[in-house]
């Protein structure tokens, strides 16, 4: 098919008198692991929702599957599935009674319904925790569980808002897995997550700020558009930075990671103990930028270009 | 089987887990029907009982002592205390827990010796109109029935006027509420439930997932109705046990037929339920919306505490709309004086229109959107 799963065209949606999304366009082949990733209040949860059929936008168009999301709703609702954010499955039924329940709701032979709950039940390793409580699960096995409520009808597209959100790493690092395993079936994956590192884990990206598209493509594509060298600074001590403090000459941001602090300078300058302009710091070096060194950069030079024009 | 029915049956045997996992919310569906009849049935009877009376005595004659002791002896009073004259009535009222206070005077005997000439006076405590109305009644007239019996009179006879009582000779007040509890707690577990329900599902977030199921609206809507019409009628079922086993009262008409108007009315209550529950965002919403939508105008306008024709004009147009007083005249009329479909098919006919309209709305008014 040559149709992308998702073509989105300004999508535009005011949420209790704030501006949630302002103009987003961007397009999702199928098949495709697609992160939507930003802070909190980026607009990441309006735009799943929007997509998902379950919120109208204010203005703006996409394409679903091929179909039209304002007209052909009703259609989509059998091709797509939605995790929202907060757990939404029923803690008072178990594991199974859950599954049961939307398994029940589509028109499966028995022996189908059973074999696709059998499955699923092995596919997310809930085998052993059928008969408990889905209110009693952990954060991580309630999200397989929604996961697995999900797939039952076996939808061409899934989206997922913030799914490891209040889950442990090890459980992260799990669910993240099944997802993989589902892009290899050739299921279209939409995930939100605030998650720096889990961005790394998708093929393509759409960086979201306060409602707008900061930045998309590739997580190589996005990182070559990286506009500085950065450097880490070092020291035996954890070095601190407050934002208020004005970075040293030639550094055009500093910001503190795991103790430790980053510094972008232009591209040309050498290392070049860099770290003598720090006090405390004992040694520097380059290392490569990751996403959220990518969002800090196209963030300071959004500021940046704000304080011009204004 | 029909898709859709099967759908229904889905979503129903859903909510039917939910309600039997939480065992303590069943416990009270069920019980509060029991305690409501209790507590109307002993502590709110409107009868006067063993009232207190305070009887001031200047001298002690006989008259005053067979005066006193019927008096005491009767259902209706319980003398207190017998006091010296006072000057001010009002003190005995302030420093004692009395009723009513009967002054008598000095000469009784004497008085009562010459027709006319003997008098007291009755002091009532009319700070609860409607006791104090009936403590006025029962001591003049137990009074004058009790000196005319010591004086071997009989009352003068200007005309032979005879008084029947229907359907209640013994007005016993258990044969007005137990049909009154029918209207109210089936309004009350059906509206207040079924309005919690769909709310809980739009703040636990699980609705998002049931609108991206195949399930349609009206099987959304069916599916909670389904589990809550079988819990009202298991408490309507209750009540009439409960209220011929415990307070007599018997169904003087056709059970089947009580059975039938009672699901007619449980199915308008239900709807008012839905209908508010797809209004309210959250359930604590829902329940203030239900409890001012239901219980308020049900309790004071439907009738079943005070009568529909002393109410002013505004009230008694809302009254109405209350599908509670239209269950009222079915539920009295079968009970009571045992009639059926002939004398009851307009309000009955209200209520179903009524329940219809209503589900016909929340089903309209439900959003398949967030």
């Amino acid at each position: 098919m040559t149709t992308s799963a998702l073509n989105v065209r300004n999508l535009a949606k005011d949420y209790a008198g704030e501006k949630a999304l302002k103009g987003v366009s961007f397009e999702v082949p199928r098949g495709a692991l697609f992160g939507v990733i930003g802070a909190d209040g980026a607009g990441k949860s309006s735009l799943l929702t929007i997509l998902a059929t379950l919120l109208d936008a204010d203005s703006g168009e996409a394409d679903v599957l091929g179909l039209n999301l304002k007209n052909d709703f009703k259609t989509l609702r059998q091709r797509i599935a939605f995790m929202p954010q907060r757990f939404s499955l029923y803690p008072d039924l178990s594991v199974a009674e859950n599954l049961h329940f939307f398994a029940d709701l589509y028109d499966f032979e028995t022996a189908e319904k059973e074999k696709r709950m059998a499955d699923l039940l092995r596919f997310s390793a809930l085998e052993p925790f059928q008969k408990r409580r889905a209110g009693l699960l952990s954060g991580g096995m309630k999200q397989k569980l929604a996961l697995c409520c999900c797939l039952l009808h076996s939808p061409s597209l899934i989206f997922l808002d913030e799914p490891t959100v209040g889950v442990d790493p090890v459980a992260r690092r799990d669910f993240w897995k099944l997802l993989k395993s589902l892009k290899s079936q050739g299921i279209t994956l939409v995930v939100s997550t605030p998650y720096m590192d889990e961005a790394k884990l998708c093929d393509t990206l759409l960086l979201l700020h306060q409602g707008y598209v900061l930045s998309q493509g590739s997580p190589e594509e996005m990182l070559a558009q990286y506009p500085y060298a950065l450097h880490r600074i070092h020291g035996s001590k954890p070095l601190h930075f407050s934002a208020r403090q004005t970075p040293p000459q030639g550094v055009a941001l500093v910001y503190p990671a795991g103790g430790e602090l980053r510094a972008a300078t232009a591209k040309d300058v050498p290392d070049n103990d860099l770290w003598k302009q720090f006090p405390g710091a004992e040694s520097s070096g380059h290392v490569p930028p990751d996403i959220e060194d990518l969002l800090f950069a196209l963030l300071s030079r959004e500021s940046t270009n704000a304080g011009q024009t204004a | 089987m029909n898709a859709s029915l099967r759908r229904i049956a889905v979503a129903a045997r859903k909510e039917f887990l939910h309600i039997i996992r939480d065992p303590q919310s069943l416990f009270i569906v069920i019980m509060l029907p029991v305690v409501m009849m209790f507590l109307y049935g002993y502590a709110l009877n409107a009868d006067i009982h063993n009232a207190e009376l305070v009887i001031e005595q200047p001298v002690p004659s006989p008259a005053a002592r067979v005066l006193e002791s019927r008096l005491d002896g009767s259902p209706f009073f319980a003398v207190t205390q017998i006091l010296p004259p006072s000057s001010d009535p009002t003190q005995v009222f302030r420093a004692r827990h009395t009723r009513a206070l009967l002054r008598l005077p000095p000469d009784l005997d004497a008085g009562l010796r010459r027709p006319g000439a003997a008098s007291m006076q009755v002091v009532v405590d009319g700070s609860d109109p409607n006791v104090g109305a009936q403590m006025r009644a029962a001591v003049e007239g137990a009074t004058q029935k009790i000196l005319l019996d010591h004086l071997n009179m009989k009352p003068p006879k200007i005309l032979d006027q005879r008084t029947v009582v229907l359907y209640n000779p013994q007005q016993r007040s258990a044969l007005f509420f137990v049909p009154g509890l029918m209207a109210i707690i089936l309004l009350m577990i059906s509206a207040l439930l079924t309005s919690i329900a769909i709310t809980k599902e739009k703040e636990t977030g699980t609705l998002s997932q049931l609108l991206i199921t195949p399930l349609r609206p009206r099987e959304i809507i069916a599916g909670k109705l389904l589990p809550y019409v079988a819990l009202a009628s298991l408490d309507g079922i209750l009540i009439l046990t409960v209220g011929y086993l415990v307070f007599g009262v018997r169904v003087a008409g056709s059970v089947t037929f009580l059975a039938l108007c009672s699901l007619a009315y449980i199915f308008t209550a239900l709807s008012i339920g839905l209908l508010i529950s797809t209004l309210a965002k959250r359930q604590l919403h829902a329940m203030m919306m239900t409890q001012l939508a239901t219980m308020l105008p049900t309790v004071m306008l439907s009738g079943f505490i005070f009568p529909v024709s002393s109410m002013p004009m505004v009230l008694r147009g809302i009254s109405h709309i209350v599908p509670a007083t239209y269950y009222l005249q079915i539920v009295r009329g079968i009970i009571l004086k045992g009639v059926g479909l002939h004398e009851l098919w307009i309000p009955l006919l209200v209520l179903c229109a009524q329940g219809i309209l209503l589900f016909m709305i929340s089903v309209f008014k439900f959003r398949v959107k967030l």
